[in-house]
């Protein structure tokens, strides 16, 4: 009986779960990934995460809790940093700690730390963390060189096929092709086109985001989002403002509502945001007030947190696709930025 | 171009030394920041931010209204929200029409640190600027020195009001003090003066509590609503245990032979975080290690709402607590934090204290 790893999906788990499930799974180990959110984990987060905790890492804690009594390890990295200057979320780091210290009734957590901006690491030392991981399920050193070899592919390739290239993304706003599901169009309607940003665990988990992706393509919106964004376009933009976004996944949300922002050629920008996230309070802030200096692209901020209810939601985005056919169709008619929470 | 800071605690008074050492005879010294202040800066900040941002936010309006058109902030790349307030705040002050430039400090490095003074001074060499600096981290000694004797007589004196009074008076000779020997002896002779210059109740039997959380609140009585003096009025010494010595006192950082206290409190907090995750998580966890084998009798950690590390410290406090046997009340502020609710919830804390003291104390007698 191979050893069961159990991964929460959740956080970067969104970010990272080729790169780890491959690993695993070329260990030998069988990989259980909690399912998507549901309200039961929902449940479950509220009742056993920190109160004043933002409400992806609440879920975060729900999906472990899900996981605790039907595998024998589970894998919480403790995430620092992979660029050289700029960091995750303090949370990431916090978790596998703040997790095992509130719960000691866990299964054993494989939390290896890797942080290059504050903690010195790099990639010699990534592949000796990923090593000593490895060590604890084989004796077999080619095995683990070789399941890194491939969990390190499975990335790249994942990476390379969420993340479109400029080109792609000039014909997407040219409406030459579509990045992402067709939407369901009514006779005589072209499609709007809209910006989805978000972290990558809001806007790809359904429950959290409040089914947002569904909701837009039954109204008839074709829409890009921000972890597809090319990285170089989002560095561009960033480096036009004088401080250094340092919260490394936060910059493509803010890179790309100011890249569209400045760039005019889509009808609307829809901002997810978490309420009381560190970076989304910032970001958010500048985003809105970017918008509002320049407001030909309309700025949809939407707050979510674990009371938000669904009904809510749809009637404000119902609203905002609806002024901006009007707005389509009469322009001239300016509206800033909004922020509903 | 006048020149302004944030306001922040005693800490105010340092800054007042080096920017005034660096040549800057323009300066704007920010008022105490009241609840008005906050107010202020809340209408204007993000909807959930942390709390010191609006405070900051408010104190730089405020300085901006007095004239000042230059301010200086952290900032370099952090671990958490605060080193990249001032983009957000210019970007806010912008749109409110003040005109200002921002000078920010990194500092987590010590020589960039070293070089944005002298840039940010007048007429200085490096030199001159490293003078100032050492005068600024050894005067810092100084100042925590007198919060730390403020907030042990006041507890036990015998007349009210008579050690802040005086404490007032020290921190203004700290400000003009001139040489670092003069520094030096005024530092090791501060015990002996307040022993001689406030009169104490002979019997007092006070209870010692520790004071940490995230620097800000900690430092700042307007955030904080006086702690400090709240519990001391209840006849309980404090200590505040987090400064900004940490990153200032280069001295003491580079001295091999001297550990600095945040630095055995990390040590104490590694089997519960063994990394670094910014803000002070593994110091003010540390803290309820080290203050229990020092023998006070509590701790109190502040936190601002939705403070990102100390969200993790707060969670893990309560094993701590229970591993050491030390009570922990973890606190959380912001603008809206009333009063009336806070001083129960500091009396209540006493309160279990005192009767656990009573207990240990019978149970040691019986033995
Ligand atoms: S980035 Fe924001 S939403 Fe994500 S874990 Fe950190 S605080 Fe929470
Ligand atoms: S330590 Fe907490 S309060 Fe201070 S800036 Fe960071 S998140 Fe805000």
């Amino acid at each position: 009986m191979p050893h069961k790893i159990g991964i929460p999906k959740a956080l970067i788990y969104y970010k990272f779960a080729p790169m780890w499930k491959t690993f695993f799974e070329e260990l030998g180990l069988e990989v259980i990934i909690s399912p998507e959110t549901t309200k039961k984990i929902r449940e479950l987060a509220i009742s056993s995460a920190p109160d004043e905790d933002c409400y992806t890492t609440k879920l975060y804690f729900g999906h472990t809790m899900y996981l605790k009594n039907k595998v024998d390890f589970l894998f919480i990295p403790r995430f620092g940093s992979k660029h050289k200057t700029n960091i995750g979320c303090p949370k990431f780091i916090g978790l596998a700690d703040v997790l095992r210290s509130m719960y000691s009734d866990l299964p054993e957590i494989i939390m290896p730390h890797f942080n290059i901006a504050k903690g010195r690491d790099n990639k010699v030392t990534f592949f000796i963390k990923a090593c000593l991981v490895g060590l604890r399920f084989t004796k077999n050193p080619v095995k683990i060189i070789q399941a890194f070899r491939k969990a390190m592919i499975a990335y790249k390739q994942y990476k390379k096929q969420l993340i479109v290239d400029i080109e792609t993304l000039s014909k997407w706003e040219q409406s030459e092709i579509m990045v992402n599901d067709f939407p369901i169009l009514k006779k005589d309607e072209k499609p709007l086109k809209i910006a989805l940003v978000g972290h990558s665990y809001v806007i790809n988990d359904s429950y959290c985001s409040l089914d947002i992706r569904n909701k837009l393509r039954e109204l008839g919106v074709d829409i890009i989002t921000s972890e597809q964004m090319p990285r170089e376009l989002i560095e561009e933009q960033l480096t036009k403002h004088e401080a250094n976004l340092y919260f490394d996944f936060e910059r493509e949300i803010l890179g790309t509502i100011l890249y569209f922002i400045e760039n005019k050629v889509i009808d609307g920008i829809i901002h997810l945001m978490i309420f009381g996230c560190g970076p989304d309070s910032l970001a958010g802030e500048v985003a809105s007030r970017f918008s509002r200096r320049n407001p030909v692209v309309p700025l949809l901020q939407l707050v979510i947190d674990d009371l938000t209810a669904e009904t809510g939601m749809k009637t404000r985005i119902e609203a905002f696709t609806d002024m901006l056919r009007r707005r389509n169709s009469s322009f001239a008619f300016q509206l800033p930025a909004l922020r509903i929470t | 171009m006048p020149f302004s800071y944030p306001h922040f605690g005693s800490l105010n008074y340092i800054f007042e030394v080096i920017f005034r050492e660096i040549g800057r005879n323009d300066l704007i010294i920010p008022n105490k920041p009241s609840k008005k202040t906050i107010q202020l800066g809340a209408r204007y900040s993000p909807e959930f931010v942390c709390t010191p941002f609006k405070m900051t936010l408010g104190t730089f309006i405020e300085s901006l209204n007095r004239g000042a058109t230059e301010l200086g902030m952290g900032g370099g790349n952090g671990y958490c929200r605060f080193r990249y307030y001032w983009f957000v705040q210019k970007l806010i002050l912008e749109d409110l029409g003040y005109d200002c430039k921002f000078v920010t400090f990194d500092y987590e490095d010590p020589l960039q640190l070293l070089r944005t003074f002298k840039n940010a001074g007048k007429g200085v060499n490096y030199l001159q600027t490293f003078r100032a600096f050492r005068y600024a981290w050894v005067k810092n000694r100084l100042t925590d020195k007198v919060d730390e004797l403020l907030y042990k007589y006041r507890a036990i004196e015998s007349e009210k009001g008579v050690s802040e009074k005086f404490a007032e008076k020290l921190y203004r000779d700290i400000v003009e003090i001139k040489g670092f020997r003069n520094c030096r002896k005024f530092l090791r002779n501060l015990p002996e003066i307040f022993k001689q210059e406030i009169d104490v109740i002979r019997d007092a039997d006070p209870l010692k509590i520790a004071i940490n959380g995230e620097v800000y609140v900690v430092l700042e009585p307007a955030l904080n609503l006086d702690i400090n003096k709240r519990l001391n009025e209840l006849g309980v010494i404090t200590k505040a245990t987090v400064t900004l010595r940490k990153f200032l006192d280069i001295g003491q950082r580079l001295n091999p032979f001297y550990k600095m206290e945040h630095e055995k409190a990390i040590k104490y907090s590694h089997k519960y975080v063994p990394y670094n995750i910014g803000g002070e998580t593994r110091e003010n966890l540390g803290d309820v290690i080290l203050y229990k084998k020092k023998g006070w009798d509590g701790v109190i950690h502040l936190y601002p709402f939705t403070c990102m590390p100390e969200i993790i410290t707060r969670s893990i406090f309560p094993q701590v607590s229970r591993d050491y046997n030390m009570p922990v009340l973890s606190l959380v502020l912001d603008e809206h934090t009333g009063e009336a609710g806070y001083q129960t919830r500091l009396e209540a804390f006493v309160d279990l204290l005192e009767r656990r003291r009573d207990i240990m104390r019978e149970k040691k007698r019986l033995t």
